[in-house]
């Protein structure tokens, strides 16, 4: 993970532990990559000046408060809204790019699994939607999950928490090599949530990029870097120690309300 | 009872509805612009160009008679043809599409109006209802000057003057067609585009405020993917809803009694003189066309709501226009253009040719019929694509 100076506030991430470099060795190609993104509604700016790079088989947590512009750069970084200036990229191809979107996951805020279809039914749907037929693959999905008992149940039928599962397995379905979880944990309880992040960093294990937003802040140790954002602008980037140390805080929270407010002043000032 | 909180009840309903300008608009703006639109309909008719022509024998009265009759019809506008001398040759006229009605007099009209009762039988194609309807009307003012010269005529032997009765026949259908013969295809058609355009309007709605056509987005489908799968899915309810209405419209099983229920008949025997399965074939391509539409104007809708608001601006003008009640070309000037415009014009027409006339696929119009229908699916699948942007917001 690597920040450009442009953005004052992100100059923080000097200190976060040595990224390797785009092209070194260890990380030959950026799983995505942003260079001065910006994307507004009219007068509203929701993204600003974001530069990125994301390293494969990494964890990324992109924290900030409602409103930040966290599905938005979501939604530009995998090519579902065009940026207003700036590029961006996913996994060396530039978007918006269709063929790309086999790769990559996206497990949206809603759920976006279909009602009136049963669980195995849904998988099924998305998995033809990737291209996946495979009947042992889309049921390793649901047995990811820990949905594979319930496949003819209606999703109707299903508790709040069952609909997030099938969710996060009709992402993974096609085993993309990016994920993007757009506040996977919102309204599933500490169990479920303990198995999420354990999913998460098993597929990270495996090579998977993973790009978690959340605006719980603690959730921030479980990544392997944050990207801070505030206002459609990113604050700082590094791991959740070095952002803490940062801060001289000891509760994330805190940090992350030190490391806020005044490129949040800043950022006022300027327009 | 709590005034306050069936007040509170009240003006939350008062607001949500003020706000939703949509709604709002349903309520205040559309059934003028409906009742409007009928008035103009009516009260616009265009007068129909009708070519009449007298099947008459040579004798004297007969053709002093006919005469008489041309004489007042070329007055009143209408152009005069000729259709022969008897019945077999004005239904030729007619089939052949030379003449839009004919008027065949008695074949010894001098000895009719001596037995005190002159036969007139008015024919017409029976295609369009609406037209026959409109031209008989206007024939009647033009008949009654000419039978009352056809009864003062010297023929008549100076006896009283006999009394004239008019019989209506139509070329198309059989003889004792009624009005549901007339308009089972319309309604057959309308019905076609009617359910399926509320059905994809409301499923694509949800797919936009679920989020699953966001999450759908995020795959590598592709838009015109999206499109033909919607089309082939509601195509294939589509198909077995015409079936259905097809048979039923068109069957006539006669169910005997059953202890004390009484015989009764499934289905309508409406009579059908062409091919089922090119009446089936015009529905579904129509009602792909419906698909799409709905899927390219649940972009401008945000509630199941809203859905159903278009009933009055897209379904209502339709029925008014496609030629169910008034053919194309009676409607006002201004209007014809867009019915021309509209899917269900060129089903209902073809289902006309194809069930009345029996027409086949040889015939020009129903060709004609078939190859808008197909053009307009197209056009429709093409805007309904370009309204599924990846970008949705």
């Amino acid at each position: 993970m690597t920040s450009s100076g442009q953005d004052p506030a992100a100059t923080a991430s000097s200190e976060a532990p040595p990224a390797p470099a785009p092209g070194s060795a260890r990380n030959p190609r950026p799983a995505a990559e942003a260079t001065a993104l910006r994307k507004t509604f009219g007068p509203r700016v929701a993204v600003d000046s974001v530069d990125l790079a994301l390293s494969p088989g990494r964890i990324y947590g992109l924290l900030g408060p409602n409103g930040a512009g966290k599905t938005t750069l979501i939604r530009l970084l995998t090519g579902l809204a065009r940026p207003t200036s700036g590029r961006a990229t996913l996994l060396g191809v530039t978007l918006p790019d269709r063929a790309v979107l086999a790769r990559v996951g996206y497990m949206t805020q809603a759920d976006g699994v279909y009602g009136d279809l049963s669980v195995g039914e849904n998988i099924s749907f998305y998995g033809a939607m990737y291209g996946v037929r495979d009947a042992a693959q889309l049921r390793q999905a649901l047995e990811l999950v820990e949905l594979a008992d319930r496949t003819d149940s209606p999703v109707e039928s299903l508790s709040g928490g069952m609909r997030r599962r099938l969710s996060l397995a009709c992402a993974l379905v096609h085993r993309p090599a990016v994920v993007f979880l757009d506040e996977p944990t919102v309204g599933v309880d500490p169990v479920l949530r303990a198995q999420f992040w354990q999913h998460f960093h098993e597929l990270a294990a495996a090579g998977t990029t993973l790009v978690v937003s959340s605006h719980v802040m603690d959730e921030a140790d479980r990544c392997d870097e944050l990207i801070l954002m505030r206002e459609g602008r990113i604050l700082a980037t590094g791991s959740a120690a070095s952002l803490r140390a940062r801060a001289g805080r000891d509760d994330f929270e805190d940090a992350f309300l030190v490391l806020a407010t005044p490129a949040g002043r800043a950022a006022e000032d300027d327009r | 009872m709590n005034a306050g909180r069936v007040l509170a009840i009240a003006r939350r309903i008062a607001e949500g509805v003020r706000r939703d300008r949509r709604s709002l608009g349903l309520v205040l703006v559309v059934p003028i612009l409906v009742l409007a639109l009928l008035g103009w309909v009516i009260r616009g008719q265009s007068s129909l160009s009708t070519r009449l022509g007298v099947a008459h024998g040579a004798g004297p009265a007969e053709t002093a008679a006919a005469s008489a009759i041309t004489g007042l019809a070329r007055a009143a506008g209408d152009q005069v043809v000729d259709v022969g001398a008897d019945e077999a040759s004005a239904r030729a006229a007619l089939r052949a599409d030379q003449a839009d009605v004919a008027i065949v007099l008695p074949a010894d009209l001098a000895q009719a109006a001596r037995g005190g009762q002159v036969d007139l039988l008015v024919i017409t194609p029976g295609i369009s209802p609406g037209d026959d309807g409109a031209r008989l009307a206007a024939l009647q003012t033009v008949l009654v000057d000419g039978l009352r010269q056809l009864a003062t005529l010297p023929t008549s032997g100076g006896g009283p003057p006999p009394s004239v009765q008019l019989h209506h026949a139509t070329v198309y259908g059989s003889p004792d067609a009624d009005l549901l013969d007339a308009f089972a295809p319309a309604l057959i058609g309308f019905f076609g585009f009617f359910f399926v355009f509320i059905l994809t309007g409301i499923s694509f709605l949800r797919e936009r405020v679920g989020g699953t056509l966001e999450r759908l987005l995020a795959t590598p489908v592709r838009r015109s993917e999206i499109v033909a799968g919607y089309s082939l899915g509601f195509g294939l309810f589509a198909a077995l809803q015409v079936v259905i209405i097809l048979a039923f419209a068109l069957a006539s099983l006669s169910v005997p009694a059953l202890g004390p229920l009484p015989p009764f008949t499934i289905g309508l025997g409406i009579s059908n003189a062409g091919s089922p399965l090119l009446a089936f074939l015009m529905i579904l391509l129509m009602a792909v066309g419906s698909v799409n539409l709905a899927i390219f104007l649940s972009t401008f809708a945000r509630t199941e709501l809203q859905v159903v608001q278009f009933i009055p601006v897209v379904i209502v003008p339709q029925a008014l226009l496609a030629g169910i009640f008034w053919s194309i070309d009676a409607l006002p000037g201004p209007l014809q253009p867009l019915a021309r415009l509209m899917p269900l014009t060129y089903a209902i027409d073809g289902l006309r040719q194809v069930l009345i006339k029996g027409a086949g696929l040889e015939a020009g119009a129903v060709q004609l019929d078939l190859a808008v229908l197909v053009a307009l699916a197209l056009g429709l699948v093409v805007l309904a694509a370009s309204t599924i942007r990846r970008e949705i917001a």
